[in-house]
């Protein structure tokens, strides 16, 4: 096998010494001389016409150093896309949910900025608002958006193969729908941000993000400054999970509020705004229709997705698409139509979440299992013959290189006993499989390729900067194990820089799974240039060909006589002294088709890889209280090339807990009318240490993709939303009801489970 | 509010430092200590990271008046290794990989001290039970759950603990 030294080892993240004691600084622990309190005022109504507001008292205050509103904001607008641009840093005309952003305050402390919020009057004329997404559609009252009609703000549509055709030649048809509602990310971190304008004008801020460049761009746009007038610094940053990618209102409004007092400010978000006020998973009603021949090949589908997006677009193409595109990933589906339509409503935003519509792919798997359950297959052999295949395309024409979903599939299987355990477990046990599949990238245009850039210190350390972001996955840790893996060195001999947009190139950051695949290789392809340049000096010191030495260990050696050495250190000195310095750069660019668009062109190459996930769920459900008992949970995942297990087990353990765990369990949001009853952690019922499954099985199966830096690709996404459907299947198992309504909290399963026991004794009054 | 002076006993030295009646020990150790190891994320009481030990029991220091802290020891997660040296049990979070985000963390070290001290090497559920009140979203608890359990009761065939204490041999060494 591979003879790497540092990557593919267990070895401890390179933060993590700073995080034990409590050294690491995550953005509420910056304090800067004069720093102000920002705090942002929200709209209490639903949809309402903004009339007038007055903020004469509020600025009257004495304390209070700035208040903006709308008027401030020269009606600036933000949208991922030119054509989802809808929604305006401060509201000037009207709200479209409770917490639309009306004004911002900076004041001296916090009780001053938050008297000066009671202090502005806003005039409002309400709206009827809308909080369904059917009723949305068909409403008669005023659109959320004119220009929308029937609050339809994306509809996706793929259609491939033969659909109608295939559906006539199905031996067995099934329609089933299945609703989610929304859930959340509650990162460990509350949003925060902290802005100032610094001595060159130039705009500087710190705050959790899914990747600084994301953040930059919008940021130069609004403030109509260049680029590098944008400094997005470095941060620790506590979870992510798809919530921290774009820009939000409160980015702007305290960069703002630094701009107009000519000082630092702050603002933290409680844990109820970071719920309400940054993004949500959208809530989803999918109907699937699938039609199989009588071995259970899927010969034709068709799908439909209403998915309730909030108030503004967000990130909605993408998030329309993705439940979509991870189905027609892990399984094939030539003959395929699918509608997914994101509908406004006067709720939160819903943007991108680490579990793309669990109601969606839960339903999908759920459907298999009731498919395989009418033909007499299990569900292993049903997935098996429908999973995918290396060397394929998906329905929307991405080439499938590396593919070992059916190796994670037999791995998961024989770990967990489900040959042994499937149909043979006691009443109200169960044990279900998911399968599910992931992109690494997505096509970002400009932003989807990464560059970074190695120097050597007269020392023989190296400094090495990339733009990836490390939300808390590794990915700091990721970089310094191929850095030292290609330059030869230790990981305690490299310095990292990143996440920095002064001193970084543009990277896509963490967004789209693509952090190793395309940041890592940058900085693996840096390394390698870089190693070129010592090559040559050591080469001619020790009068051999540059392409016959290797570096290991902070040395560079004749590969066939390693006795034959020479420090890298020296090699370093050397150069300086005969006036080169050494330095390289490398970047990425993955091959993707740029003209594929998520509405307007869905097909094309989507991105160079996917990874592909199994997840084995073994549950035992109380059939008087309908509480689940998770006994054991197998997660198996192609993740390419395992560079660091450690870290991996811990994504596939932590994929469990938020994919399954919590989001097929206990997770959801709770409505009255347009405010939601539950967003704080008292009511969100968030997985803890001692609802976990006491035994996760971890097992990494590596393809080695041949365009992965030494063959990786995403890792642990794919255990996350199989998760998700591995919980379900095997809930549905336990009580031997399909479930099409998640998450499967109590009173579902006790509702089911009693209305089956009523079936049961009408079909059979005499069954002992 | 009218500030007052109290003298606090944090991580074993004595800290003068005005407050007022209503600030919270969180406020104070964060706002006017510096001491920003302890992280407030709900402010209620729930998830747990801003545990701090007030005479070595886990308290959490959002719901605890700075006023109710005065003649008692308080110890954040600063205080927990000697100097540089971390402590056995932070070592071990390194080791078994423990940390991801790591802004939970603190406030789990703090609960999971407290447990070791009252209970030396406890068994799984009694760890799982002992971080109920920790809330982490990254981790899945299963690795911190192996580095508490380590720590009260190291193995010799540990595999992480082998990994991380000298984890690449240099040459000549």
């Amino acid at each position: 096998m591979s003879d790497y030294t540092i990557v593919g080892k267990r070895m401890p993240r390179v933060d993590s010494r700073a995080k034990v004691m409590g050294k690491a600084k995550f953005t509420a622990d910056i304090k800067l001389p004069g720093m102000l309190v920002g705090k942002i005022k929200r709209s209490p109504y639903a949809h309402a016409r903004i009339l007038n507001i007055d903020t004469s008292k509020a600025i009257a205050l004495p304390g209070v150093k700035s208040v903006v509103t709308g008027k401030d904001t020269e009606g600036v607008k933000w949208g991922v896309f030119a054509y989802t641009r809808d929604q305006e840093f401060i509201q000037t005309q009207k709200v479209r949910y409770i917490g639309d952003e009306v004004a911002g305050v900076a004041a001296v402390d916090e009780e001053t900025a938050l008297k000066a919020l009671d202090l502005i009057d806003v005039e409002y004329e309400e709206l009827p608002p809308v909080f369904d997404p059917m009723e949305a559609m068909v409403s008669e009252t005023e659109l959320i958006h004119e220009d929308f009609p029937n609050n339809v703000n994306i509809h996706v549509n793929i259609d491939t193969g033969q659909v109608d055709e295939n559906f006539k030649k199905a031996y067995y048809i099934r329609e089933d729908t299945y609703v989610a509602p929304e859930e959340s990310y509650f990162q460990a971190e509350p949003y925060a941000i902290v802005a100032r304008f610094d001595h060159e004008d130039c705009l500087e801020v710190w705050m959790p993000n899914g990747g600084p460049h994301m953040k930059s761009k919008p940021l130069s746009n609004a403030f109509k400054i260049p680029l590098h007038k944008v400094k997005v610094r470095k941060i620790a940053i506590g979870g992510a999970f798809g919530g921290r990618s774009e820009i939000c209102p409160v980015d702007y409004i305290c960069a703002l509020l630094a701009k107009k007092t000519k000082r630092p400010v702050r603002i933290e978000f409680t844990r109820e705004e970071n719920t309400i006020a940054t993004r949500q998973g959208h809530a989803m009603i999918t109907t699937h229709k699938t039609g199989v021949d009588k071995e259970g090949r899927v010969l034709a589908r068709e799908t439909t997705c209403y998915m309730d997006g909030g108030a503004y677009s967000s990130t909605g193409p993408i998030a329309t698409s993705v439940p979509f595109l991870s189905m027609e990933q892990v399984y094939r589906m030539e003959s395929v139509r699918y509608n997914g339509y994101r509908v406004y409503t006067n709720k939160p935003i819903r943007g991108m979440i680490r579990t793309h519509g669990r109601g969606f792919a839960c339903g999908l798997d759920i459907q298999l299992d009731m498919i395989a359950d009418h033909l007499g297959i299990d569900p292993v052999e049903i997935r098996l013959r429908n999973c995918r295949k290396p060397g394929e395309y998906t329905s929307t024409k991405s080439y499938v290189d590396s593919c070992a979903m059916d190796e994670t599939i037999h791995k998961a299987v024989e770990k967990s006993g489900f040959k042994e355990k499937w149909g043979k477990l006691p009443p109200f046990h169960g044990i279900g499989i998911g399968t599910n599949s992931v992109q690494t990238g997505f096509p970002m245009g400009i932003r989807g390729g990464s560059q970074s850039f190695i120097k050597f210190n007269e020392d023989g350390e190296a400094t090495v900067m990339s733009g990836v972001v490390d939300n808390g996955q590794g990915n700091d840790n990721m970089l310094v194990q191929i850095a030292a893996e290609e330059l030869g060195l230790l990981p305690e001999d490299i310095h990292l820089v990143s996440a920095d947009t002064e001193t970084t190139s543009s990277d896509p950051g963490s967004y789209s799974q693509v952090s190793t695949f395309v940041g890592g290789q940058a900085v693996m392809n840096a390394a390698k240039n870089c190693k070129e340049k010592l090559f040559e000096v050591a080469a001619k010191v020790l009068k051999v060909k540059p392409d016959t030495l290797a570096a290991k260990n902070r040395l560079i050696f004749v590969k066939d006589d390693p006795e034959k050495s020479i420090p890298i250190k020296k090699v370093v000195r050397i150069s300086l002294l005969n006036f080169n310095s050494v330095n390289a750069e490398g970047g990425y660019w993955p091959k993707v088709d740029m003209k594929r668009e998520w509405v307007k062109n869905p097909y094309g190459q989507m991105c160079e890889a996917f990874s592909f996930g199994t997840t084995i769920i073994e549950v035992k459900v109380d059939p008087d209280t309908g509480l689940v008992e998770v006994l054991e949970a197998t997660a198996a995942q192609d993740v390419g090339y395992g560079i660091n297990p450690l870290v991996l087990e811990g994504q596939f353990e932590g994929s469990i807990a938020m994919g399954g765990q919590g989001g097929m369990l206990t997770e959801y949001h709770e409505w009255e009318g347009g405010r939601c009853i539950n967003p704080t952690m008292l009511d969100y019922k968030l997985p803890l240490a001692c609802d976990m499954p006491p035994k996760i099985n971890n097992i990494i199966v590596e393809s080695i993709d041949p365009k992965g830096p030494y063959g990786a690709k995403e890792a642990a996404m794919s255990i996350a939303m199989s998760a998700a459907q591995g919980y379900s299947a095997a809930v549905s198992n336990a009580i031997g009801v399909y479930m099409d309504s998640f998450p499967l909290t109590p009173d579902k399963i006790l509702a089911a489970i009693k209305k089956k026991k009523a079936q049961d004794e009408k079909e059979a009054p005499v069954k002992k | 509010m009218e500030k007052i002076q109290i003298t606090l006993n944090i991580n074993d030295k004595p800290c003068d430092v005005m407050v007022s009646p209503n600030d919270t020990l969180l406020e104070v150790l964060r706002d006017e200590l510096d001491l920003t190891g302890s992280k407030d994320a709900c402010s209620e009481g729930i998830c747990g990271s801003c545990t701090i030990h007030m005479d070595g029991k886990p308290v959490r220091s959002c719901l605890t008046l700075a006023m109710e802290a005065v003649g008692t020891k308080i110890k954040t997660v600063e205080g927990l290794a000697n100097g540089d040296e971390l402590s056995d049990l932070q070592q071990s979070f390194i080791d078994h990989g423990a940390v991801q985000c790591g802004f939970c963390t603190p406030g789990m070290l703090m609960s999971a001290d407290a447990l070791l001290k009252e209970n030396p090497s406890p068994d799984d559920k009694t760890i799982r039970k002992a971080l109920a009140g920790n809330i982490c979203r990254c981790t899945g608890y299963a690795k911190i759950v192996d580095a508490v359990a380590h720590t009260g009761n190291p193995q010799d065939n540990c595999p992480d603990c082998l990994t991380s204490s000298k984890p690449y041999k240099i040459q000549g060494e």
